[in-house]
Formats: structure tokens, sequence, C-alpha cells
């Protein structure tokens, strides 16, 4: 297998998913109408309710759901199982579900008023699967933030020339947000600055290597060369399972992503959050379209870096660990997430995207296009992490990207710096606005049962702390696949509520309840196999060697499993019975939509 | 209200494609949020004159009449999004 062989099959993919089977559902079942008013036009305040150029809203609805997702997931599956049951995933999930998953999401906002997913489980589901909903979306997003600053801390401590990288970009998103706001510079000139800077430190990280390397040394004799917490890890020593240990200087990348994170959570959106995501949008855009134009070239040009050097498959249930199981159905379907089908995508397609739909028939290429797109990104993480060298996945992961930039001319240790800088850029920029949103959610969850929570700073520490008890608790795999099942929960239960709304108004329902019912199962699974390998290979050691953080950690991870899994069956129940109501009685068609003149 | 809603048909070819993309990509949640920006500042800009609007004078009765022609056009657009229904997903768009 070479890398121009998977682009192609890649390409193939999303034409086929597109034309035969996603054209046939809006045409067909849908039914969109370009002559029918949408949310956008009929209730427009010019700020959440607007028309919007479809290529514009392409661009948005893609670049809001394209985050970590998609890179890691793959990273971890190809790690675990090989890159086939991989590639077979991303290309059968997306074709038959993670289109249909953003598509529909997009589709039942429209028809229902611009509603949000939870309004519309309210009204067509139950009162409390809103109440549950909420719950879940907090645990949900505890979850992703704690994955990803334990992956981002673990490679800013092992990759010290990445460091002045992440440095400069939080000064230039800084800066940045003073020259557009406060000194109301253009924006081309100001973007060239601060992107370019910031460039530079990236592939400049190597000059400072030295003195991020001494940092860390100093970190670590300060506690005298101990580590601050020891806990067993199954995952490790090739999943026989060993003891891992946490060292100072360890916690101080996690607290300082912590800090940034903060900041970005609590100051202005346009002083900080804003201007970084956009600068980083920059780096990364400019990596990933390197990398996949030069994974499909590499095979002509560079053929050494387009061969895949990882097996192809390991096996059903390939990595026990000391007693735990790995299963390939449901685990890979959930290790996957954003590259497949993602919850997400689904909340924010209902809430930002859909409110701006100029036109129904702008429905599909909008959220089908975007969530195909995304595969193709899914699809370079894939790629890259088969062709790279041995070793850690993220580490796999730069090497392989590294490589297919190098085909365009870049010394391959700059290529390879600037691959590992986008990955981190990516995760950083994510979490930032994921600490965002989990403070505002705990305000509204719990401001009125607890008050301190409603201010801003209390409720962005408490997701904080939470979050880097998360990491501390170590076994970031099993973490990743309690996001990747929460994940993909969200989405089954979007899926859920679009069959019953299909229902609800006669359509027929089977695009969506088929892949709803699959992934519903899959990922209820999913979490009680984690919840169990978390406990027997987790809790249980750490709990034998009188590891109080660890235990606590993976005590937590175990209830937000068992948490998350109640929740699900109560949504679950209540949405047979509506589903079963609505079929054999739907409502009434709604009155006629406004028609455009 | 329905010439403005009515589709607009964009003429452009592929480099205008990619460029209404790549603004959608780096700058249109920028946008999103600067109009959001002016949004809040307007709902204060009324809530001040509110009194006036109700027939109940709050300010100086010279400066609400100097006041009220700019704030009357946005008042259709701000009572949709007062009473628009919200939730905590909302922060996601």
């Amino acid at each position: 297998m070479n890398t121009l062989l998977a682009v192609i099959i890649g390409a193939v993919t999303v034409y086929l998913a597109y034309t035969l089977y996603a054209r046939r559902i809006d045409r067909h079942v849908i039914q969109s109408d370009p002559k029918r008013a949408t949310p956008a036009t009929l209730y427009m305040d010019g700020v959440d309710f607007m028309p919007t150029n479809r290529n514009i809203l392409f661009g948005y609805h893609f670049k809001s759901i394209a985050a970590a997702g998609p890179i890691v997931g793959a990273i971890v599956a190809a790690s675990l199982w090989g890159w086939l049951p991989a590639i077979i995933w991303l290309v059968l999930g997306v074709s038959f579900i993670g289109w249909a998953s953003d598509y529909s999401a997009i589709v039942i906002s429209v028809r229902n008023e611009g509603n949000s997913l939870s309004a519309i489980a309210h009204r067509l589901v139950s009162p409390r699967a809103r109440t549950i909903l909420f719950i879940f979306i907090f645990f949900y997003l505890l979850l992703v933030a704690g994955a990803f600053v334990g992956i981002m801390a673990t490679v800013l401590e092992s990759q010290p020339r990445t460091q002045l990288g992440v440095i400069v970009l939080t000064v230039m998103g800084l800066l940045l947000g003073q020259m557009l706001y406060r000194w109301r510079m253009g924006l081309v000139g100001a973007t060239v600055l601060t992107v370019g800077v910031t460039m530079l430190a990236i592939l400049g990280g190597a000059w400072t290597e030295e003195i991020f390397k001494s940092l860390n040394t100093g970190l670590n004799n300060l506690a005298g060369g101990a580590p601050i917490v020891t806990y067993f890890d199954p995952t490790l020593a090739n999943f026989k399972g060993a003891d891992a240990k946490i060292m100072p200087s360890l916690l101080f990348w996690a607290l300082a992503i912590c800090a940034f994170c903060y900041a970005g959570s609590v100051l202005p959106i346009w002083r900080m959050a804003q201007p970084v995501v956009y600068v980083g949008f920059w780096l990364t855009a400019t990596a990933m379209v390197l990398g996949l134009v030069g994974a499909a070239a590499a095979s002509f040009v560079k053929p050494e870096v387009a061969q895949f050097v990882i097996p192809a498959f390991k096996g059903f249930n390939p990595q026990l660990g000391p007693a735990g199981i790995m299963p390939l159905w449901p685990m890979l379907f959930v290790t996957i997430a954003c590259g497949a089908i993602s919850g997400w995508h689904a909340l924010f397609g209902a809430v930002g995207t859909a409110r701006q739909i100029e036109n129904e028939a702008d429905m599909l290429p909008v959220g089908g296009g975007s969530m195909l797109t995304e595969f193709l990104l899914g699809l370079l993480a894939l790629l890259a992490v088969s062709v790279g060298a041995k070793g850690a996945p993220v580490g796999a992961f730069a090497t392989g990207l590294g490589g297919f930039i190098s085909v365009w001319g870049v010394p391959i240790q700059y290529a390879t710096s600037l691959a590992f800088a986008a990955f981190i850029v990516i995760v950083l920029v994510v979490t930032q606005l994921l600490f965002r949103v989990q403070r505002v959610t705990l305000s509204e969850w719990l401001g009125d049962v607890i008050p301190p929570v409603r201010n801003q700073h209390v409720a962005s520490l408490v997701s904080i702390a939470l979050a880097i008890l998360l990491v501390l608790t170590g076994t970031w795999v099993y973490l990743w696949q309690l996001f990747g099942g929460a994940n993909q929960l969200m989405a089954a239960l979007s899926l859920l509520l679009v069959t019953v709304w299909l229902s609800s108004v006669g359509k027929n329902w089977l695009y969506a309840g088929l892949p709803a019912v699959f992934m519903y199962v899959t990922t209820l699974a999913s979490l009680l196999v984690t919840a169990y390998n978390i406990y027997v290979n987790v809790y249980q050691p750490n709990m034998a060697a009188g590891r109080v953080i660890p235990v606590i950690g993976s005590g937590l991870m175990v209830l937000v499993a068992l948490l998350l899994v109640a929740a699900a069956v109560i949504i679950g129940i209540d949405g047979w019975r509506a589903f079963q109501r609505y079929r054999h009685r739907p409502v009434q068609q709604p009155r006629p939509a406004a028609v455009r003149v | 209200m329905a010439d403005e809603a009515a589709p607009k048909k964009k003429k452009g070819g592929f480099l205008s494609v990619f460029k209404d993309i790549v603004y959608g990509m780096s700058s249109h949640e920028m946008t999103r949020h600067a109009v959001r920006t002016r949004a809040s500042m307007e709902h204060l800009f009324i809530l001040i004159t509110m009194g006036d609007l109700l027939g109940i004078p709050i300010l100086p009765p010279y400066y609400s009449l100097r006041l009220l022609p700019y704030v009357t056009p946005q008042i259709a657009s701000w009572k949709r999004r007062m009473l628009r229904e919200r939730d905590v997903t909302d922060v996601l768009g």
C-alpha cells in the first residue's frame, strides 16, 4: 500500500458517497426546496440568524468541525489495530453515517425554526431529554479537555523544539488582537506579520531546544528527580503494563496549557481566543494542504516517504493489557471519531451553521460536504502515521506528515517541526475554546444550585482542575476512548432525534435510523468496555498499591462512563417511545413554510 | 424583506469560490463575534431609551428624542433576539 492509492480511495469515496447516496437522500427523502424560506431569512436578526453564502458557510462549518479529533483518532487506531481496519471504518463510516449525521442535524434545525438539538429533543422526545443532554454535554467536554491536555502536555514535554513555537503563537495571538481591535490595523498586514513570525519561531525551534531541555531538567531537579505521581499504566511496555511517572516537567507543561486555556476562557474573546485561533488556522492549513497534496505526489517524487511501514492488521483483540480487553468492535468505532462521524458536528451544525443557511439547497454541500472533507483530514492523519517511523503515535504522525511536506523541498527536520507544531496548535486552539464552553455549561447547569459557580473564574478553575485530575490519572488511551464513546454517543442521539423527527413528519427514516441503532449499541458497548478496562487495569492495581490520585482519577472516569451510559439509556427509552408514538400517529404536517418571492 | 431574502446567485469562478471558502475558514467567525458585540451594545442602547419607548421618561426628553431615531430601526431585530429561546448549546454557535 502506498499513499497515492490511499488518496485515490479517499477521493473516490467522497465522490461516490456524495453523488450516489447523499444527493439521493437530499432529493427524495428530505426534499430540500430552494424556494422554501429558511430560518436565516425568516428570522434574520443580523447576528445569529443571518443568510450566508454557501461557500463561506462551507469554510466556516468545516473549520469549526475539523479539530484534533480526526487526527488523533486515526493515529491511535492505526497504532492499536493497524491501518486496514482504520481505513475501512473511515470509508464506510463517512459514507453511510458521518455525512448523514452532519447533514441531518442542519436539516432538522432548519426545518424546526433554527432550534438547537436540545430544544427539539424537549419538544419531540421528552422534557427530561433536554436536561439529560446538558449533563451529557458537560461530561463530554470534560473528557475531551482531559484527553487533549494530556496529549499536549506529553508532546510539549518530550519535544522541546516545539515549545518556542507555542509560546510565540500565544504572544502573536495577543498582538494580533491588539493590532486589529485597538490599533485598527489592516487584516492583511497584521496577518502577514503575526503568522510569519510564528512560522519562523516554529521552524527555528531547534535554536532553543537546549534551553527548554535545561528547563525541563531544572524543574525535575527541584523535586530531586522524584516523580510527583506514580501510577500503574496498563498500556505501557507493549500493553503488558508498567509503572508510569509524572515528572514535575510534565505537570509544568500541563499547567502552562491550562493557564493558556484559562486566559482564553476568561479574557474577552477578541483579546486572545479568537486571534490565536486565527493565527493557528493559517499554520495548520498550510501544513495540512502541503501534506495532503504531498501525500499524493510522494509516490512519484519521493517514494521512500510514501510506503506504509506499520502492519495492515494487528488482530481483532490485539492489545489486551494485563487483564483488560480491546476488541475491534466496538472500540475501533469510538477510537476513530471525527473522521467518520462525530456528535460535536451535530451539536455545532444545529446552532451555528443551520441559522445561517440561506437556501435549503445549501444544506447538503455545507453539512455533508464539510464532513466528507473532514474525512480526508482523518485519512491524511492515517497516512502520516502509517508511513511514519515506529515509536509514539504522535511522533510517528509528525514524522510521516513531515515526510509529505518535505516533498515540496522543505528540509525534513523543518518539515517535521512544522508537522509537530500543526498538531499542537490544532489541539491547543480547540482546548481553549472547550474550556470556554465548559465554563458556560457549568454555570448554566449548576449556577442556581451553587451560586459561586456563576463566577467565570470559579467555573473555569473547576473545569481545569477536573481536567488535570484526569491527566494525572494517566492511561491516556482509555481516556481518549472514553471521550470517543461520549462523542459518538452524542452523534447516535442526534441521529435518534432525526429519526424521531422524520417519523413525526411521515418521511422515510431508515437512512438515519439504521446508523442511529448501530452507533447507539456500539457506543454503549464501548463505554462499558472502557469502564471495565479502567476499573480492572487502572483502578484496582493502583488501589492495591495505595496510590490516591490515580485511584480518584480512574474512579472518576469509571463514574463518568456509567453516568453517560445511564443518561443514554434514559434518552434512548424516551426516544423509542416518541418514535413509536409518531410512527403510528404522525403529527400533522407543519403549515407550508413561507416561500421566497 | 422578500427581496432581501431572495437567494443571490453570486457570479465568479474558481478564484471567487476559493476566496469565499478561505474567508469562511479564517475570518467569518471573527466577523460574527464583531457583529455580536455590536448587537450587545445596541441592546444596552435600547435599554437606556426603553422608558421613552414605553412613555415613561427616564433620560431627559431632549436626549431621548435625539436617540430614538437611531433606536427605532433596531427594535424588530432586538425583539427577535430578546424573545428567542436559548440554551447552553447556543454558546457553540
